[in-house]
């Protein structure tokens, strides 16, 4: 969360020769961040943003003890000045108040009851909740809020005679119990909520989140209940989260709040109600306290501070950081021992907590950088390391002219490809196009090639796991590489011819083509493994998708060397008819086993159904003339002949 | 024989005076002065010759040989010449290349690309863990309360499953520091991994997808330091982001670390003197810290042998902190127009 205090403010409680830079560039490195510094008038407004574990820097006041801890690391003098607080004395006991509390939600209640008159706050007051970021309404509610962010714990103020039988009965609230808000607005509570009844069974509080209408003090007011309440956290931040209602008081008190503060913050209220709204005692002072915090003792030792930080720090400046701070210490040879502030009670547990004080307000800006001189045991082969191929794979496609994508996850039900009820399914999806967890990539880059239906040509890939559910187990992740062409006049050979050349550059050359039987296309294999799918949809769009694990399990970095020919190969190029049901490969595999001076065999051309076959014949020992070769092409039209009925084109 | 030679020399120069093509030079060269040429052939009479004349037609051959050669050698230069700027009248250089197809690769992938080979270059192993995991290793095991908001149903993902008693609810991992105990639990010390990964959250805005990317790093060994850190985060920003910006680290709080720093790296546009886009010179790049000692104990660690320190930044977080990209809504980066895409 972050607050925005003045300047002036936090020199009521912090006295340091140091300008709002120097105090917010120091603070911002060894303690909270001060985000901005804003000049205002003659003042500055300083940003802060306060992490989850520090509520206690939440106030004006926390920061000044803070500062007063930190500052003299940067050689600036600076002292802390608390809040001067009083037991009020002038107190006349004229009515009863009861307090029913319910330990188990709620640590501490303080409760007064006091005469008032509403009139405007002082512009003191006001100009400092505005630069604060909170409205101002009346003196009787801005003194709740200048408690709250002076002292660090939230206040409330009820109208006292709103209060059926000036009685609050604190209790987890039911699941569809009603209330109103002093907003106005109405919910319906989840249950478990804490909250306060005014013993005839009224709801008047929302405790530690928000007031209510029925209970709020108002122009008319003339008894007010002020009323601090320490609560159990995990409550509020489900009744808030739940209910969406956020506001600085809840912000602070899901946090944890200490409840030693409560009473500071009781009588600092008390103080300015009599100052600003002539305010008079007429209840005894109320304090229920069950749940006490325990201050708890650690221990450090200096040679384990200075292994964390890394470089040597002084048993004499840690125990000063840690005294500055607020923490009692005692050392015994090289240890030091300290008593944890209730204040951060919450925060400090472990030996590591206490390292962290010591080493921020030491300087995370003076401990030197060095490079961890640590070689890592094991050396796993490079061309077993999947992300050496992803990057070859992804850069042989863009220099392909592939742009590549990277779409969601998570899919709508359309985008889903399978039985919807086998879908890892999102229980709290964001929306229902963000809801399943994609089975394949396709449809994906098929939605990309819709939304850029401008361009006549596109080319798309995109390299990402699919999932497959397993049952009472986590999902099956698979890396899977797809893409897709859309060109006028596509032809499947040329995404074909793509994948032979994409896994070529991965060493992989013993693929195979199968026809679908489903659709229009071929299932790849690598040897004998299905390794991906090429789908032709129409004469434009062509897609294909691979499994990239499966890929990079026979990617290979093996290079054999095979001696140059010393003599020049003959090419003869064979035109022959054969029926079209003949697939190509098969009438290849033909021709290769005729003979060994065989090289190679390419279709060259294919004719209605006439193929031209590109031979090459290759004597490693000696130079080949047609007398060599005559025998085997007779052969070679003897084998396609008797085989697959096929006859030499004259 | 004089005029024979003579002969020879007036043929072969008639013929070099008058071709225009270099390839016929290399003809008429071979013609006369190859193995059978015809001034070769001469030049063998000569020894028939009586010896008093042998050596006045000697000189005289050779000097034939010389000019042919040198008519040759000065009509090629000429021919080349003529050849070069005829070539160059009719090139118009500021003609389109024929370009070889170029793709684009997405920006992720060129900042995931850059930041592996710079901790590859400092003995980082890149890894991957589940992207979809036990509740058990996002959070339990990363030291966080039961009650932790990032344990909650508005900002973390969670799978339809059963839950399982020991490993908690199946979720979309928020954050690659899931991947940190099971490094550990691979019981391989020293520990040096990349873990570059997808993540998802529960929003949606300009400055959100409710997927996105980020990378972890984790060293773990004897004597691993703050100094350290620091050491690694000084090298990361001066490769990434050039060597004009600082960074430094400041206190800040997570569960699964202590102490616990955020990283700041001055602003790529002031450079530290603070501007509208930055926080008085500086942007957060992310958290890092000291392993807690209770993850390490999860990744069965003896904390009292072994320290380390991880942290854990949004790949597209500085990728949108380096100069010249500021890309006013996030979403655009996984909206895969392709007037964006191609702009990378």
């Amino acid at each position: 969360m972050n607050i925005k205090i003045l300047d002036s403010w936090l020199r009521e409680f912090l006295q340091a020769k140091a300008t709002p830079k120097q105090i917010s560039q120091n603070l911002s490195l060894t303690s909270v961040s001060i985000e901005r510094i804003q000049a205002y008038k003659k003042d500055f407004i300083y940003d802060i943003e306060v992490t989850t574990n520090r509520p206690d820097l939440a106030s004006v006041s926390g920061i000044a003890r803070e500062a007063s801890a930190v500052l003299p690391q940067f050689g600036i003098d600076a002292k802390y000045t608390p809040p001067s607080l009083s037991k009020p004395k002038d107190i006349k006991e004229k009515t009863k108040v009861t307090i029913v509390n319910d330990k188990t939600i709620v640590n501490r209640v303080c409760a007064v009851a006091m005469e008032v008159t509403v009139k405007p706050p002082p512009d003191k007051i006001t100009e400092r909740l505005l630069t604060s970021d909170i409205r101002s309404l009346n003196n009787l509610i801005d003194i709740t809020n200048y408690v709250m962010r002076t002292i660090g714990h939230p206040t409330h103020v009820f109208d006292l005679d709103k209060i059926g039988k000036q009685t609050v009965i604190i209790r987890p609230s039911k699941k569809g119990e009603k209330i109103k808000t002093l907003d106005k607005k109405e919910y319906i509570l989840p249950g478990g909520d804490i909250i306060a009844e005014d013993g005839n069974g009224e709801i008047i509080d929302l405790l530690g989140i928000m007031g209510l209408a029925n209970s709020v003090v108002s122009e008319s007011t003339k008894r007010i209940l002020f009323f601090l309440d320490n609560n159990n956290p995990s409550h509020l931040r489900k009744t808030s989260m739940t209910l969406g209602i956020r506001s600085d008081a809840v912000a602070l008190n899901e946090k944890g709040v200490d409840p030693e503060l409560a009473m500071d913050a009781f009588l600092f209220g008390i103080d300015l109600y009599k100052k600003f709204a002539d305010a008079k005692i007429i209840s005894e002072i109320i304090d229920i306290y069950p749940n006490k915090p325990r201050l708890k003792t650690i221990s450090v030792s200096k040679e384990k501070i200075d292994a964390v930080i890394g470089i040597p720090v002084s048993l004499k400046t840690s125990l000063e950081i840690l005294g500055n701070l607020g923490f009692k210490t005692k050392t015994s040879g090289k240890n030091i021992f300290v008593i944890v502030p209730s204040y951060r009670e919450k925060d400090i547990a472990i030996e590591e907590d206490l390292i962290e004080e010591i080493a921020r307000v030491y300087g995370y800006h003076n401990i030197p950088s060095v490079l961890p001189k640590i070689s890592v045991p094991k050396t796993p082969a490079l061309e077993k390391n999947e992300f050496f191929w992803e990057r070859r794979f992804k850069e042989a496609l863009k220099y392909w002219g592939f742009t590549e994508t990277y779409t969601y996850s998570m899919v709508s039900e359309d985008l889903y490809e399978g039985p919807i009820e086998q879908a890892v399914t999102i229980k709290n999806p964001l929306s229902t196009d963000w809801i399943y967890m994609r089975k394949t990539l396709v449809p994906s880059l098929l939605s990309v090639l819709k939304e850029n239906s401008n361009r006549d040509e596109v080319k798309l890939f995109e390299l990402a796991n699919v999932y497959t559910k397993k049952e009472h187990d986590l999902p099956k992740e698979t890396l899977s590489l797809a893409g897709v062409i859309r060109k006028p006049s596509l032809s499947f050979f040329e995404v074909k011819g793509i994948i032979e050349q994409l896994l070529h550059n991965a060493g992989i050359d013993n693929l195979s083509f199968k026809k679908s039987d489903s659709v229009p296309g071929a299932d790849i294999l690598i040897g004998t493994a299905h390794t991906g799918s090429i789908e032709v949809l129409d004469d434009e769009v062509v897609n294909f998708e691979l499994n990239f694990e499966e890929i990079v399990t026979h990617a290979t970095l093996k290079k054999i060397y095979k001696p140059i020919y010393k003599y020049p190969p003959v090419i003869e190029d064979i035109a022959i008819i054969i029926s079209e049901d003949v697939p190509t490969n098969e009438i290849r595999e033909e021709i290769l086993k005729q003979s060994s001076l065989i090289e190679d065999v390419s279709l060259l051309d294919t004719f209605e159904n006439t193929r031209t076959f590109h031979i090459l014949y290759q004597n490693p020992e000696k130079n080949l003339t047609s007398k060599d070769i005559e025998p085997i092409r007779t052969k070679i039209l003897a084998a396609l002949t008797e085989k697959f009925g096929a006859k030499l084109k004259e | 024989m004089e005029e024979a030679l003579i002969n020879i020399k007036n043929t072969a120069l008639s013929f070099i005076l008058e071709t225009d093509d270099p390839k016929n030079l290399e003809e008429i060269k071979l013609q006369f002065l190859g193995r059978g040429g015809k001034l070769t052939l001469a030049i063998k009479e000569i020894t028939r010759l009586p010896q008093e004349k042998r050596r006045e037609v000697g000189m005289l051959a050779n000097e034939v040989k010389q000019t042919i050669e040198n008519t040759i050698s000065e009509r090629l230069q000429k021919l080349t010449q003529k050849k070069h700027i005829s070539l160059s009248k009719k090139l118009d250089v500021t003609n389109p290349g024929a370009k070889p197809p170029l793709g684009h690769l997405h920006l992720v992938t060129q900042a995931i690309e850059e930041i592996t080979y710079i901790f590859e270059h400092i003995g980082f192993s890149r890894v991957r863990y589940p992207e979809i995991e036990w509740d058990y290793y996002a959070f339990t095991a990363l030291n966080f309360p039961k009650d932790h908001p990032a344990r909650d149903d508005w900002e973390t993902f969670f799978i339809k499953e059963e839950t399982n008693p020991k490993m908690g609810e199946i979720l979309l991992t928020p954050h690659t520091s899931s991947g940190q105990v099971r490094e550990m639990q691979k019981k391989q010390l020293p520990i040096k991994m990349l873990n570059i990964a997808k993540c998802y959250r529960r929003q949606s805005d300009v400055s959100h997808t409710p997927m996105f990317h980020q990378f972890e790093g984790l060293v773990m060994g004897k004597d691993i330091s703050i100094s350290h850190l620091k050491g690694t985060l000084d090298y990361f920003v001066k490769s990434y982001f050039g060597e004009k910006r600082q960074f430094r680290i400041r206190p800040y709080h997570f569960q699964f670390t202590e102490p616990s720093f955020e990283v700041d790296v001055t602003c790529g546009v002031c450079l530290g003197k603070g501007c509208k886009l930055c926080k008085a010179g500086w942007l957060e790049m992310g958290g890092a810290g000291m392993v807690h000692p209770n993850v390490l104990k999860f990744g069965g660690i003896d904390s009292k042998e072994f320290t380390g320190f991880a942290f854990g930044w949004g790949v597209e977080r500085v990728l949108m902190m380096k100069e010249g990209i500021e890309i006013d809504d996030l979403r655009l980066l996984y909206s895969n127009k392709l007037e964006f895409l191609e702009q990378f």
